[in-house]
């Protein structure tokens, strides 16, 4: 299927400031797409390059198999939510949704009918004619989305429209959010900084970082195998150590790492060097049944609720290791001070060689 | 505390504002015949300025003054303030805002004598204009309602600009990339978005204006050329002689009509409230 988004090595400047350095990826079409990374990766920059309110300094970008090279935002089958909105404080919520129709020119009786319907989708109908300042955020975002989904766009833009409300709130909103874009059947491109929101809501995600994209996958592809020594720090919970490798057999890696030596399955062999080695915190085991790896103390068991967190120094190394596991309600498993074995599975382990 | 706080502009406000429109209240009722002020209390001076038509066309030409003043400010004023706004240069902006400032640093009869030099039949405008080849006559610019209007525009121009321009300022950008982006032209969006949210300016300036120029005595007085007869000269005229009535009755009439246009210009707002 053609994509609906299209990137094609596209690189912007502010100033010497390079915010974007050639970018390339597709969004299929009607698939709910993230840009993530931390604040001033770029994500933002690319997001308003397809909306039309910044431009490429090279590169091509397409909507809908369209170059929107030179081609104005108001002409563009894409519309916006942005950061904080953005809504006409002058106008009621009715008035901000029927803005974008009134651009249009329909006649009032549609531009009624379909106001009254995107209202209704994100529930808002009962407060039609009040202004935003009489609204909460989590109403004003729903204005918001009602705003830009009325005008039936080819894709829609969001830049980071939850940033603003409370988590629960954002928790709520985001299955919202999801629900809705199942039910429109609309592509969406969404901004966030939250890895936790990108993989909840998305089909796809771009992991951004300092203007380039460091991998481009499934949630959970992208979970499990972390492309950049980057993209596994941002995403999740990870220990990463340095480390030296060496092949070993037709599959594996031989790793060393300050007292640590250990054979991961890599698939292919790692070429002899240096790099840096990551190891989850919930694929730690602690006293495995089979496969210890090593001993260490626990020097600190935090209790965060769903799971517990322990800090584990390894015996006759420097290292520290976070494992955690799953709270069942029997308490909290080990105690400060105590000795403990560790293992992994030998495919858990992912290997980033420097350079 | 807040009533101590209050104290210095409560006496400033009784003392000089309200407790001389009470005086001047009671000397509109009395009565002013052959250079005499008698306490003998009547409506016949307001009745004069009710019905007479010499009082009529005062009132109206000064009226007519302070509404063109006022549009005139705000044409030239709101275009000035956006360009300002859109210059987004602060170096720049601070420069023209010391040059749109500027008239108000000169004494308002320096001002005055220059704009009669400029407007003058020989003077630089009317040269250029016979120039230019746009007139072969000297165009009488000065010593009439037109000088009036130049030179009152001149000097309350930054009294409307700096209120538009700081509501500009104020104005989220936000906002004109959402329009943009929800399909609006430069023109709708101005329409809809910029020149509503920057009515506040807008209001606070003409208001401004128009009191100042509903008061201007000093300019219409050197480049009226007595031609142009507002309720001020006609008030400091009837001061000269002592004929406190009449200029209590002027007076008020001013001051109605500032209230008046205060009021006025205050329900333009509704088109820019935020609740």
């Amino acid at each position: 299927m053609d994509p609906d988004v299209e990137l094609v090595a596209v690189t912007k400047a502010f100033g010497g400031f390079v915010a974007v350095r050639e970018v390339s990826f597709s969004v299929p079409r009607g698939s709910f797409f993230s840009l993530l990374g931390p604040s001033g990766c770029g994500k933002s920059t690319t997001l308003r390059m397809i909306a039309g309110l910044e431009h490429p300094d090279s590169g091509r970008l397409l909507v809908g198999g369209r170059d929107m090279a030179g081609v104005a935002p108001y002409r563009r089958p894409t519309n916006m939510v942005f950061q904080r909105w953005a809504l006409f404080p002058h106008m009621t919520a009715a008035e901000n949704v029927a803005f974008g129709l009134e651009a249009e020119r329909r006649p009032r009786g549609e531009i009624r009918q379909r106001v009254a319907d995107a209202l209704a989708l994100v529930g808002l109908a009962a407060l039609a004619a009040r202004k935003p300042g009489q609204l909460s955020g989590g109403q004003m975002q729903r204005v918001a989305l009602a705003r830009a989904l009325v005008k039936r766009p080819q894709v829609l833009l969001l830049d980071e429209p939850l940033g603003a409300l409370d988590l629960k709130l954002r928790l709520q909103m985001q299955l919202e959010l999801k629900r809705i874009q199942r039910e429109v059947g609309t592509t969406f491109v969404y901004v966030t900084h939250d890895q936790a929101e990108a993989m909840t809501m998305s089909d796809r995600i771009a992991v951004m970082h300092e203007g380039r994209l460091e991998q481009l996958g499934a949630p959970q592809e992208i979970y499990d195998r972390p492309a950049t020594r980057f993209v596994a720090g941002f995403i999740g919970n990870a220990n990463i150590l340095a480390a030296d490798f060496s092949p070993d057999g037709p599959d594996g890696t031989l790793v060393r790492a300050e007292g640590l030596a250990f054979r991961a399955r890599t698939g292919v062999p790692l070429p002899a060097g240096r790099g840096h080695l990551m190891l989850r915190y919930e694929r730690l085991r602690l006293n495995p049944a089979e496969g210890e790896r090593a001993r260490a103390v626990v020097r600190d068991a935090i209790f965060t609720g769903s799971a517990v967190h322990y800090v584990l120094g390894v015996e006759g190394s420097p290292i520290e290791l976070i494992a955690e596991t799953p709270y069942d309600g029997s308490g909290v498993g080990h105690r400060r001070g105590e000795t403990v074995g560790l293992g992994w599975d030998e495919a858990a382990p992912r290997l980033f060689a420097d350079g | 505390m807040p009533l101590l706080l209050l104290a210095p502009g409560l006496v400033l406000l009784l003392g000089m504002f309200v407790a001389p429109l009470a005086a001047f209240m009671e000397y509109s009722f009395y009565r002013f015949r052959r250079g005499r002020l008698t306490a003998d209390y009547n409506i016949d001076t307001w009745r004069r300025f009710l019905t007479d038509d010499y009082y009529h066309v005062i009132i109206g030409d000064t009226l007519k003054v302070a509404t063109l003043v006022t549009l005139l400010a705000l044409a030239i004023g709101y275009p000035l303030a956006y360009a300002m706004w859109k210059i987004n240069r602060p170096a720049l902006q601070r420069w023209l805002g010391l040059l749109i400032f500027s008239p108000i640093l000169v004494s308002v009869v320096v001002r005055s004598y220059g704009w009669t030099v400029l407007l003058s039949d020989q003077g630089p405008v009317n040269w250029t204009m016979r120039s230019l080849g746009l007139t072969s006559e000297p165009v009488q610019l000065v010593f009439n309602l037109t000088g009036v209007l130049i030179a009152l525009t001149h000097v309350f121009l930054p009294f409307v600009v700096f209120p538009i321009f700081s509501s500009m300022t104020r104005l989220d950008p936000s906002l004109r990339e959402a329009a943009a982006d929800l399909g609006a032209g430069w023109w709708m969006t101005f329409r809809r978005v910029t020149l509503p949210l920057t009515l506040p300016g807008v209001v606070a300036g003409a208001q401004i204006c128009f009191v100042l120029s509903l008061g201007a005595f000093v300019t219409p007085a050197l480049l009226g050329g007595g031609r142009v007869l507002v309720l001020p000269l006609q008030v400091y005229a009837a001061t000269g002689e002592v004929n406190w009535p009449v200029a209590a009755v002027g007076g008020f009439v001013l001051l109605l009509a500032a209230l008046v246009a205060v009021i006025g210009f205050n329900r333009l707002l509704r088109y820019s409230e935020v609740r």
